[in-house]
């Protein structure tokens, strides 16, 4: 849920980076980091073990600017992918408002992917939300690997109902990272709208 | 779901101020947060002799996250939580309560400060701000988000990421 804070008017959005191990969610907020200009941005905290895996999560704040005297905020996290770091990645979902979930390409990865969005629902389910209620798109990353599975067929295992934006991205080239931000914050902003 | 951050609004926000200004006057703390369990920061002083604090987004996030963890740890043994969180470095150290199931008072302070004084007094403004917090429920003012207020954010994430392709 979103944060209002009247006394320092600041609306707060928290968007999670979900998915399975190495798929490249935290490449994606070094990108962001790198691409965003300084006043904006603030520190990328990054809570890793020495071979640079993610601990516990990466956190990345960015301001907006201004809209009726109230700034808005977004805070980007990532969690840990791999599967015995569940009890991390189900911390980081409190009071999530969005989350891009990142789906690995390579063809050894699939059932990974699978079993991370059902580790995600299982997850929010913890909290009371189902996946109908929070806002959530798939980023489709390393789409340059040559032996990629074709962006459809993980569409298919991922959101058979086809219902779900899907975003092609090379993560690591900022190819398809700035889209699917984009689209989850808009969501976010209309799940706001018809909920307030 | 729209949540407002506690119930922390002009006049009961006025008072909250007053005694976080008390809090670090009495504990000789150097900072003094309210964090909420999201990781944000709800309402922060700073003694007027002590040092800009470090990124306060951060410290917000890694304070909330480490309660939770905490939390969990606790709760692996059966327990409902662990009684206190208090974090000693050689120049600095960190206590923290809890305000209610939603946020937390944290208290930052170097070795010019008694960890006892600083706790006798973190306590004491807690009940304080329980109190005040009791006092105000259903004053939140309501914010409308309406299509002007969606048009204009989607320009300044447009503003921030470029425009929609």
């Amino acid at each position: 849920m979103s944060t209002i804070n009247f006394s320092a008017r600041e609306i707060n959005f928290k968007i999670v980076y979900y998915g399975c191990g190495m798929s490249g969610k935290t490449t994606n907020l070094k990108k962001i980091y790198e691409s965003i200009p300084g006043t904006a941005k603030g520190e990328l905290v990054s809570l890793a073990t020495e071979d640079e895996r993610t601990l516990f999560f990466d956190f990345l704040p960015l301001d907006l600017g201004q809209v009726n005297g109230f700034k808005t905020r977004f805070h980007l996290y990532t969690v840990p992918g791999q599967v015995f770091y569940n009890s991390s990645r189900k911390l980081i979902l409190r009071g999530v408002d969005g989350i891009v979930f990142v789906a690995d390409s390579a063809p050894n990865r699939l059932r990974a992917n699978a079993e991370s969005l059902r580790n995600l629902r299982d997850n929010l389910s913890e909290y009371g939300l189902s996946m109908d209620e929070i806002p959530y798109v798939v980023q489709v990353n390393k789409r340059d690997l040559p032996d990629a599975l074709p962006s459809e067929m993980i569409q298919q295992v991922l959101d058979p109902s086809g219902k779900i934006q899907f975003f092609d991205a090379v993560a690591a080239k900022y190819i398809g990272v700035t889209e699917p931000l984009k689209a989850v914050s808009q969501l976010v902003l209309e799940h706001l709208a018809q909920k307030a | 779901m729209l949540q407002p951050s506690l119930e922390l609004y002009g006049e009961s926000f006025e008072k909250v101020d007053a005694l976080l200004d008390d809090l670090l006057a009495k504990s000789h703390a150097q900072y003094v947060l309210i964090v909420d369990l999201k990781g944000f920061v709800i309402a922060h002083n700073k003694a007027l002799w002590a040092p800009k604090p470090p990124s306060l987004d951060s410290l917000a996030t890694l304070i909330a996250s480490n309660y939770s963890a905490n939390l969990a740890i606790a709760k692996l043994f059966g327990e409902t939580g662990f009684k206190e969180m208090i974090q000693q470095g050689d120049r600095v150290g960190m206590y923290v309560e809890e305000l209610d199931d939603t946020a937390l008072l944290v208290t930052l302070f170097d070795t010019t400060a008694a960890l006892g004084r600083v706790k006798m007094f973190t306590k004491k403004a807690v009940t304080e701000i329980q109190t005040i917090l009791s006092e105000s429920k259903g004053e939140a003012p309501t914010m409308n988000f309406d299509e002007n207020w969606q048009n204009s954010t989607r320009a300044l994430i447009d503003g921030l990421f470029g425009p929609s392709k």
